[in-house]
């Protein structure tokens, strides 16, 4: 690294900025070498933290007392980082004071290590647009590294760096090289719950070959290998053991990259997934650096605030612990059995701060009190007999005499009454206030932010206080997100699911029983039925979360009477970027159908007759085209065949399956969905397969004989009229 | 700690470099995020810079009286100090460049006192000795270029000019130095402690390292001392200068301790000894090789796991020292020879087996990494285990520290002097069921109490822990002992 240039840290600011871009221009390869440059990603574009969100990005929420984005820049000036250019979106003004306010930003402080760092404001809505952004802004000039704001480490990157280079050298397609930390096969607090990034690796190459998201949701727990992978790769391994700590070393063909899919939203599954996958395509590869020594994990979920919080106390990320004081003004001291504890705390005689604690300056602690394994900020009033367990309290907060908080996170300036309970998982936070005697429940979420009326009202209003949440002079309303479970499954799983592997059993649970709603409709738990399932349709279970959402669009249209048109667009959004097959969008758009049908036949408020049913879901603007154009797209008549063995087998599992199907059968022909040949065909099948058919099969279809049976009678009419108008019908089908 | 190849994290190799073009507040700012990450540690990079900040921090400083540049120093040692208390010798290089400074500042009052009484006598002589300053203070002195550093590094010739400077207290250095120490501080009540300083400051620069007429003042005696002083009262840039030089010459001291130690090393180490040490440290391995060549002797190496075995692996078997310092250019790396290629046989063991193996021990040589005042020394963890184990079998325990290690603190509570490392070392973190389920502490340091040392042998000749606190008084001034802290003042 060139010391002339490090040495420009006062000039810093944005004349070095030009002069360097200007230099970049000019010379080649080797000048581009001299400098590190780095991205943080200070928006996560993500809503895991609400409400503590709402009003304070991510990357400045305290862990340990010390804003997360410290810990990040930390990393980076470690790594000796020249240039650093963070990306903010919501909250940019509190990002922007508070670096202006720090040591880090070389215009205002000597300290800064950073030649310069640029704050970019930014519309961008995911990582991809800031991505994409920051290639159309053409300040990158060699390979940089990309981290969130949210990243603590104490890794050392040289290695990877050098790594990093020396493959580039032998292959200009070598464009991005992950840091991953191992985290051990068996249980970890700090891998990723819930969703498990899969990595497929070539540890001769040290390539990642193929990356796949797994999650608790879906029923099938497979990764698809593309078996071309096995024959050119000797050696593969499948890791799901790694901490994905998101240390990307990029090349700008990186950003270039990002800029041609501008569907790509997210780093890892977008992103790698695409790039790897398109690599017959573009050619590109990307190497993975896994290293098994010192720490690296991001502060992604609340859950992993609890872990990473535990990490820090616990000395994992030593050097970058409380007694490091690493911001200016911390005057953290270690004492014996983890306590961290800051000048000018002062603790009653007969209160108990005990292991893994962190109590910040000017906080008292009242007679009686009990305190362990929590982190306590700055100025906080603890009363007397007030018992704190694993919780993280911020700044300023002051809890009254008597109350006993567990497991929950207060954020600043929040006043807590006397003899409350705040039970496991409760998130309060700014400036809320809970009355006297309040009990808070588990896993609520209470705030006091501004919000919208409703999604069309310009200015943000107060929202009147919930006494029956907060007590009768306590302020503060419970905070839900309306959109995280429609959403995305995967954002429910993180956000509102709280921190604690506690919750997390809990959550499991639900999860298992979604799941099981979900996926007992088309994967029948019973051995009998699995088998027919295996030896119809054998790649039923395959893109079991292509599956599970396209249903669910489905469904949601057919509930709410909505408009198929622009369902048909999710749909095919959905199925592009799955890759599903067309069975698999036949058997999605079936079972879909046929829920619905079958949920208003046995409805529980009020029944409804199969036929009726089936008429009414055939209504739904657009049901009808869309069956054509998306199900039976080719028009041919195994598409037709296929698409009614799917709702026969669907029809299995419902308690009016018979029913339901002979209506759906009636109503796709009465619609000239499905033509007479492919029904006669279907039934003939079925019946062709006699004694092998399942008996559940045949069940089902007992209802639809009838339908049949007339159909047969008007074909032999037909057929007496004359061959040609049956072919011309077909294919109007 | 930072991987310390060239790449892109700072160490202190970059550090150094960096000094000379940063503006001093940055490389201020700078050297305290370094020792905060730990990217800079153990005793000897911190020392080293240190005393090149402080090096910068005077060049730099533009002061019009004495008392203006110690608070300067003071101020800069104080927040270096905070940065990180338990690298005590940020401290200790800090108060001795304040004791040196008063040092200066006195004799300039003094002399400029016995100017004004002398004057009349002194006329042409001192004229003399002011052309003679002027012509070597006029610019720069010629100690002042770092290229010197690298003529130092020519250890051969250090080593035998070394000997020579030292020559009268090495040979004596089993008995004789505190009659030695004494004939210089047995008068200490009544005189002005500068002089023993100054002997001190004298005794150090090798003639290798500077060049003949630039040390010609300090080797001289007393009356040129006075002389030189006359000199001081021109102006404060003159002072300045010799605050410079003073403060070269502690970065000189650092850079030869080792081999002034080791050159006593024939003294303590006899043919067919067994001798135990602990981890891995340049000072001892030094003693050691020097020992080696005239001598055929065992050494059993404790690995120091879990912190620091890998050093220790690599002392043994590798010539080179991969000391935080090994990509420095100033204080190039030496290239000695692993022990065992120096014809030492070399046992490698675990801390375990340490009181199983102790009653064959001849002697423990404990490397460390801050001595403190009462005579107990703080060392890599381990050690004290060692020190009890010698006790027990009553096998003498030597510890070989350079003076700069030596700190004036008396900490009351010993334990906050121990730094707690990544318990990564020890449990891998991979492994969840530890992680969640167990606290692990790694402390890195040991604090070994005064009673259980026999001897410290130091650049300065060999002493008993209980003679240390008069070598403290020689090289600190009391009013700096606790100028961090501003309470105990």
């Amino acid at each position: 690294m060139s010391h002339a240039q490090k040495s420009r840290v006062a000039a810093g600011g944005k004349g070095a900025a030009k002069a360097k871009k200007a230099a970049g221009g000019k010379k080649s390869e080797n000048d581009r070498e001299d400098t590190l440059q780095a991205v943080i990603l200070a928006d996560s574009f993500e809503t895991r933290f609400n409400p503590f969100t709402l009003e304070r990005p991510r990357c400045l929420l305290p862990l340990a007392n010390t804003p997360l984005i410290e810990y990040t820049l930390e990393f980076l000036a470690m790594a000796g980082v020249a240039d650093i250019f963070i990306y903010c979106g919501a909250h940019t003004t509190a990002v922007q004071s508070y670096i202006l306010s720090s040591k880090w930003h070389p215009s205002t402080s000597a300290a800064s290590p950073f030649n310069t760092l640029e704050i970019v404001k930014t519309t961008a809505r995911s990582v991809g647009d800031a991505l994409r952004d920051l290639d159309s802004r053409d300040m990158i000039t060699g390979d940089f590294l990309l981290v969130h704001g949210d990243l603590v480490s104490n890794l050392p990157i040289d290695e990877a760096l050098r790594n990093h280079r020396d493959r580039r050298i032998k292959d200009k397609n070598a464009i991005m090289t992950m840091i991953l930390r191992a985290g051990g096969l068996g249980e970890h607090r700090t891998k990723a719950k819930g969703v498990t990034p899969v990595f497929v690796v070539d540890p001769s190459k040290n390539r990642c070959v193929h990356y796949e998201e797994m999650h608790p949701l879906q029923a099938h727990k497979y990764v698809d290998l593309d078996e071309e992978l096995l024959k050119d790769h000797k050696d593969i391994e499948v890791r799901t053991d790694l901490i994905d700590c998101g240390i990307d070393i990029c090349t700008p063909d990186v950003l270039a990259l990002w800029a041609e899919s501008f569907d790509y939203e997210v780093p890892r599954r977008h992103f790698l997934h695409g790039v790897l996958k398109d690599y017959e395509l573009n050619g590109k590869t990307i190497h993975t650096e896994i290293v098994d020594d010192r720490y690296a994990a991001r502060v992604f979920n609340l859950q992993s605030y609890d872990s990473v919080s535990k990490d820090v106390l616990g000395r994992w990320t030593y050097p970058l612990v409380p007694d490091s004081n690493l911001v200016a003004g911390q005057s953290y001291k270690f004492e014996r059995g983890s306590l961290y504890k800051e000048n000018d705390v002062m603790l009653a005689r007969t209160c108990k701060a005990g292991k893994k604690t962190v109590l910040g300056k000017g906080t008292s602690v009242g007679a009686g009190s009990v305190v362990s394994n929590s982190i306590i900020g700055r100025d906080c009033q603890i009363g007397k007999n007030v018992t704190i367990k694993d919780a993280y309290i911020w700044d300023n907060v002051s809890i009254g005499d008597g109350s006993n908080v567990e497991r929950a996170i207060i954020a600043n300036e929040a006043v807590i009454g006397k003899s409350c309970k705040i039970q496991p998982g409760a998130l309060i936070s700014y400036k809320v206030g809970i009355s006297d005697n309040t009990e808070i429940k588990p896993n609520q979420r209470i705030t006091r932010a501004k919000r919208k009326r409703d999604a069309d009202s310009e200015t943000e209003e107060e929202v009147p206080s919930d006494p029956s949440i907060v007590g009768p002079s306590g302020h503060g309303y419970e905070f839900r997100d309306a959109e995280e479970f429609s959403d995305d499954e995967e954002a429910a799983f993180h956000s509102s699911l709280i921190y604690s592997t506690q919750h997390l059993n809990l959550s499991n649970a639900s999860i298992s029983t979604l799941s099981s709603s979900l996926s007992a409709d088309d994967e029948p738990t019973g051995p009998r039925s699995r088998l027919s399932s295996f030896t119809s349709l054998s790649d039923d279970g395959d893109n079991e979360g292509f599956h599970h959402d396209a249903v669910q669009g489905i469904l949601d249209t057919l509930h709410e009477h909505g408009d198929f048109d622009s369902a048909k667009l999710e749909f095919m959004g959905l199925r592009l970027s799955n890759d599903a097959t067309d069975h698999q969008i036949r058997r999605a758009i079936a079972v879909a159908f046929s829920k619905h049908i079958s949920q208003l036949v046995d409805g529980e408020d009020q029944k409804t007759e199969a036929s009726k049913a089936a008429a009414s879901a055939f209504a739904t603007s657009g049901a009808v085209q869309f069956l054509k154009n998306v199900a039976l797209s080719t028009g041919t008549e195994e598409d037709a065949v296929d698409f009614l063995r799917c709702l026969q087998k669907d029809a299995v599992n419902r308690s009016s399956g018979p029913l339901v199907l002979a209506a759906v059968c009636q109503r796709l022909y009465e619609e000239e969905v499905v033509g007479e040949e492919a029904f006669l065909r279907w039934w003939e099948e079925a019946e062709g397969m006699g004694e092998d058919e399942d008996v559940e099969m045949m069940r089902v279809r007992g209802k639809t004989g009838v339908f049949v049976e007339w159909l047969k009678e008007a074909e032999s009419e037909s057929e007496s009229g004359s061959d040609e108008e049956s072919e011309e019908e077909s294919e109007d089908e | 700690m930072p991987s310390l190849q060239a790449g892109y994290a700072p160490n202190l190799g970059f550090y150094l470099k960096s000094l000379k073009a940063q503006p001093v507040e940055s490389s201020i700012e700078n050297l305290i995020s370094l020792l905060k990450r730990r990217q800079i540690t153990n005793s000897r990079p911190c020392a080293v810079a240190t005393a090149h900040l402080l090096l910068q921090v005077v060049a730099k400083f533009r002061w019009t009286n004495i008392d203006k540049l110690i608070e300067r120093i003071q101020d800069v040692g104080r927040r270096l100090i905070e940065a990180q208390p338990r690298e005590m010798v940020v401290g200790n290089i800090v108060r001795r460049v304040l004791g040196m400074v008063r040092d200066e500042a006195k004799e300039e009052r003094n002399d400029d006192a016995s100017d004004s009484a002398s004057n009349s006598q002194m006329g042409s002589p001192r004229q003399e000795h002011i052309d003679q300053g002027a012509s070597h203070l006029g610019g720069p002195p010629p100690n002042f270029s770092p290229l010197r550093y690298s003529t130092t590094d020519d250890s051969d010739s250090t080593e035998a000019n070394g000997d020579d400077v030292f020559g009268g207290k090495t040979q004596a250095a089993s008995r004789p130095p505190l009659i030695t120490s004494h004939t210089s501080y047995a008068p200490a009540g009544g005189l002005p402690p500068q002089k023993s300083m100054f002997q001190l400051l004298s005794a150090n620069p090798s003639p290798a390292s500077s060049p003949s007429g630039a040390q010609s003042p300090h080797n001289t005696s007393n009356l040129n001392a006075t002389s030189l002083s006359h000199r001081l009262t021109t102006s404060t840039k003159d002072l300045k200068a010799e605050v410079i030089e003073g403060i070269e010459e502690i970065v000189d001291e650092l850079d030869q301790a080792d081999d002034r130690i080791a050159a006593q090393s024939l003294e303590y180490i006899h043919s067919n000894e067994v001798i135990l040490t602990h981890s891995s440290s340049r000072s001892v391995q030094k003693f050691l090789l020097e020992a080696a060549k005239k001598r055929k002797f065992t050494v059993i190496i404790a690995e120091s796991y879990p912190n620091d075995h890998e050093a220790t692996h690599k002392s043994v078997t590798r010539s080179i020292k991969t000391d935080a310092e090994g990509t420095d250019e100033l204080t190039t790396p030496k290239f000695s020879k692993s022990l065992s290629d120096a014809g030492i046989t070399v046992i490698l063991m675990t801390d375990a087996t340490i009181f199983a193996i102790m009653s064959r021990v001849n002697k423990v040589i404990l490397a460390t990494h801050a001595v403190i005042a009462n005579g107990g020394l703080i060392a890599a963890a381990g050690a004290r285990i060692i020190a009890k184990a010698a006790r027990v079998h009553r096998t003498p325990v030597i510890v070989v520290s350079g003076v700069y290690k030596l700190s004036p603190q008396y900490p009351f509570e010993f334990e906050s002097l121990i730094e707690y490392g990544d318990p990564g070392n020890i449990v891998r973190y991979q492994d969840g069921a530890l992680v969640e389920n167990l606290e692990v502490d790694n402390p890195v340091y040991d604090y070994v109490p005064p009673d259980l040392v026999d001897l410290y042998i130091t650049n300065i000749g060999a002493h008993a822990p209980s003679y240390l606190y008069r070598i403290v008084a020689d090289h600190y001034k009391t009013e700096d002992i606790n100028f961090d802290k501003p309470e105990l003042q």
